[in-house]
């Protein structure tokens, strides 16, 4: 991680806290009229993809009702129901986007999302050991972790782990790595585990069961659109949140490095690990304008639609302090993350031969 | 909050399984909003008819409800929503209309006086127009005309004539026999609320005294004094009601106590103009946990999230920077200072994080 000393770490937090003051002096209804209306849009959405469902056994429709409710899901997860979890819109005062009472349409309930990612990993970003979305205890990312022969077929891991993502979510609390150390019991998971079957349950529920009953004579047809939709949403979002951290100038951090760290140290270490990648304007609303990782991570509860208004800012502060902008294309970026989980699935010797080889991409 | 739950447990829990969400009904709000704004469900929308001014800073808004709201007895106040530059504020106003003129037409009235600096207020006054919707809430309160037909006294002052107004159409409409006298303080003769309906009243119905009272036209103002009470009859059978600035309240209360009147026989409401904040003022104050029922006294800086946990209450919490949110929690009343920002919240109903939040006087917060 890049070296700056105390001054330099303060100089930093100052200005980023100069940015985030500006947006936060600014809000208003501006931006209550944006999430309001990427509410409407979502739930135009998933009334259109729910009543077209149906018709599905007509080929072009069930492909314009799968791909309704799969976009209508994401944008819940990801624009409306993961920004309005971090408090983003808690200054609007509506109990139906405030971050503590606010439901998600997936199986991770959103209490263990609040705790698992607003507060560790939010909070822990990037720190082997501490934060436990960094390869989700499932894949090998960095040689922080020593290598396992079962690290070889990661790669399967990955795909699986993006097929079910929502579940994988879920159950992330669980930390199933931990209970096979013997470092928590099952016992203490019990409260957690409830929850997860009372949630996925739920979530189940609705998708797998109920939609198709009331459907009954084309239930295969639903059902099938159903999970289409959410397996459409599972690989996007994954796809999205990988290109987050994971791209291969994404550092991180060991936990002595960052004891007692400051904010501006806490700054520093948001921005080098963090990658954004660039797109239009629809990739951004369905990347929960994570695509702006890096102005995520250091402003996490600012509304994410000002992140491409103060991309800007935050490009001429990295620059002034010589902190590495990470961004590329959407492709450039996620091919990274496939190379780096590749890579890491080898040992080490064999890696270090691979990534010596000249770039071709 | 000011959503009403009800509707079967069946459509209820189905319609939780579906939207995830306790009000399953709110769920297609953003959709309906646009619609029609009266079929919002997650809270009761209320149509404003008419906008009438009663003085040069006080109007009237005349309100229709939407069907599943539930009435009020006279007297009562409700709780109203508007979404002023994309915050959600809730306020508390008496309703000055009686109750017979919501099961006769299905209109409530609101009056309200602008108030120096007040947000809510103020907007009202400017932005609110005919044909707009606010949220209204079910009505409370506990000052209430009595049963029995007994004589009564009001004491008002300035815009807390307005729960009055509500209680003296209702009685005149029921004919009440036993004497009735209002003393009514206004600043200066034009700013009498309701004049027109005071003195119809007075008019129509023979058990009513009004006695108006304007305090700032003289060269020394003219407050209420023992000799006022002096030419309301037989005084000590009167049931009192009192409703003003907290000066007004409390000298009205010292005098009538002084002539034997008991607490039991005297009701008062009245709502406090907010303070303004000033970041200068020593911090701190009476916190009020109200769902753990304790309640504890800070002293400067301390955020909320170190006072509850010193109360020995856990909650929840993350970063402890104002960066996760996780102890996001409802503040009813009273006002706090953002430790980040140096800003102060409003008086209000509101969502704070414990950690960065310090008390600025009394504060009250659902823990």
């Amino acid at each position: 991680m890049k070296q700056m000393n105390e001054a330099q770490l303060n100089e930093l937090e100052q200005d980023l806290n100069a940015i985030r003051d500006e947006v936060l002096a600014d809000l208003g209804e501006r931006d209550a009229n944006y999430i309001r209306r990427v509410v409407r849009l979502h739930r135009s959405l998933e009334v259109a993809g729910r009543v077209m469902m149906p018709f599905g056994f007509i080929p072009p429709v069930f492909v314009a009702a799968t791909a309704a409710l799969g976009i209508s899901k994401i944008i819940e997860n990801m624009e409306i129901g993961h920004n309005v979890m971090h408090g983003q819109y808690d200054w609007m005062n509506d109990p139906s986007l405030h971050s503590q009472t606010y439901e998600w349409d997936t199986v991770c309930t959103g209490d263990s999302w609040r705790l698992t990612h607003n507060y560790e990993h939010h909070t822990y970003t990037n720190i082997i050991g501490k934060d436990r979305d960094y390869g989700y205890a499932l894949l090998r990312l960095s040689d922080d972790d020593k290598w396992r022969p079962a690290h070889s077929l990661q790669f399967i891991n990955y795909i699986l782990l993006s097929v079910f993502f929502q579940w994988g979510v879920g159950l992330h609390e669980l930390e199933f790595e931990r209970i096979r150390r013997g470092e928590v019991s099952l016992k203490e998971k019990l409260p957690f585990l409830k929850g997860f079957v009372r949630k996925g349950g739920r979530q189940a529920f609705k998708d797998y069961v109920f939609f198709p009953l009331v459907t009954f004579p084309v239930a295969p047809i639903v059902l099938a659109g159903n999970i289409g939709a959410n397996l459409i949403r599972n690989l996007w979002s994954s796809t999205v949140i990988f290109c987050g951290h994971f791209t291969q100038d994404a550092e991180t951090f060991t936990e002595e490095e960052c004891e007692g760290e400051s904010k501006g140290h806490w700054y520093l270490r948001q921005l080098t690990g963090s990658s954004n990648f660039s797109g239009n304007r629809f990739v951004h609303l369905l990347s929960g304008h994570l695509s702006y990782q890096m102005e995520h991570h250091v402003f996490p509860d600012l509304p994410a639609h000002r992140y491409p208004e103060i991309s800007e800012k935050v490009q001429a502060v990295c620059k002034k302090h010589g902190i590495h902008y990470n961004t590329g294309s959407f492709a450039r970026q996620y091919g990274t993350v496939l190379k780096r989980i590749l890579s890491y699935s080898l040992p080490d010797r064999l890696r270090e031969k691979w990534t010596a080889q000249p770039q071709t991409a | 909050m000011l959503s009403k739950t009800e509707r079967t447990s069946a459509l209820q829990w189905l319609g939780k399984q579906l939207f995830n969400r306790e009000d399953p009904a709110a769920f297609f709000d953003p959709l309906l909003e646009r619609i029609n704004p009266m079929w919002v469900q997650q809270y009761t929308p209320a149509r404003v008819e008419r906008i009438e001014d009663e003085t040069a800073d006080t109007k009237t808004f005349v309100l229709k409800p939407a069907k599943r709201w539930d009435g009020f007895k006279a007297g009562q106040h409700v709780n109203i929503c508007v979404d002023v530059d994309g915050i959600r504020r809730n306020r508390t106003f008496s309703l000055s209309s009686a109750p017979a003129q919501w099961h006769d037409n299905g209109t409530v009235t609101l009056t309200i006086k602008r108030l120096p600096g007040g947000l809510v207020t103020n907007w009202m006054h400017d932005n609110l127009k005919p044909g707009a919707t606010i949220g209204l809430g079910e009505a409370f309160g506990e000052f209430l005309i009595p049963e029995a037909g007994e004589p009564l006294l009001y004491i008002a002052g300035g815009s807390g004539i307005t729960p009055v107004l509500s209680q003296l159409e209702t009685l005149a409409a029921a004919n009440y026999e036993a004497p009735v006298t209002l003393l009514y303080f206004v600043r200066t003769q034009a700013d009498i609320i309701a004049a027109q309906k005071l003195y119809e009243l007075r008019q129509n119905w023979d058990a009513l005294t009004l006695n108006i009272i304007a305090t700032n036209e003289s060269e020394t103002p003219r407050f209420l004094k023992d000799g006022d009470l002096d030419e309301v009859n037989g005084i000590e059978t009167r049931r009192c009601y009192l409703c003003g600035p907290k000066g007004l309240m409390d000298l009205a209360t010292d005098l009538l106590t002084q002539r034997g009147i008991t607490e039991d026989r005297m009701h008062s409401t009245f709502f406090a103009t907010p303070k303004a904040a000033l970041d200068t003022d020593a911090l701190g104050g009476e916190v009020r946990f109200s769902n753990s029922d304790i309640s504890v006294s800070s002293e400067g800086d301390a955020p909320l999230l170190d006072i509850a946990e010193a109360a020995k209450l856990s909650p929840r919490y993350g970063c402890r920077m104002g960066i996760c949110h996780q102890c996001s929690c409802k503040k009813t009343s009273g006002t706090v200072v953002n430790r980040l920002t140096g800003k102060s919240s409003g008086p209000g109903e509101e969502n704070i994080q414990l950690c960065v939040s310090v008390p600025h006087g009394p504060v009250t917060v659902e823990l």
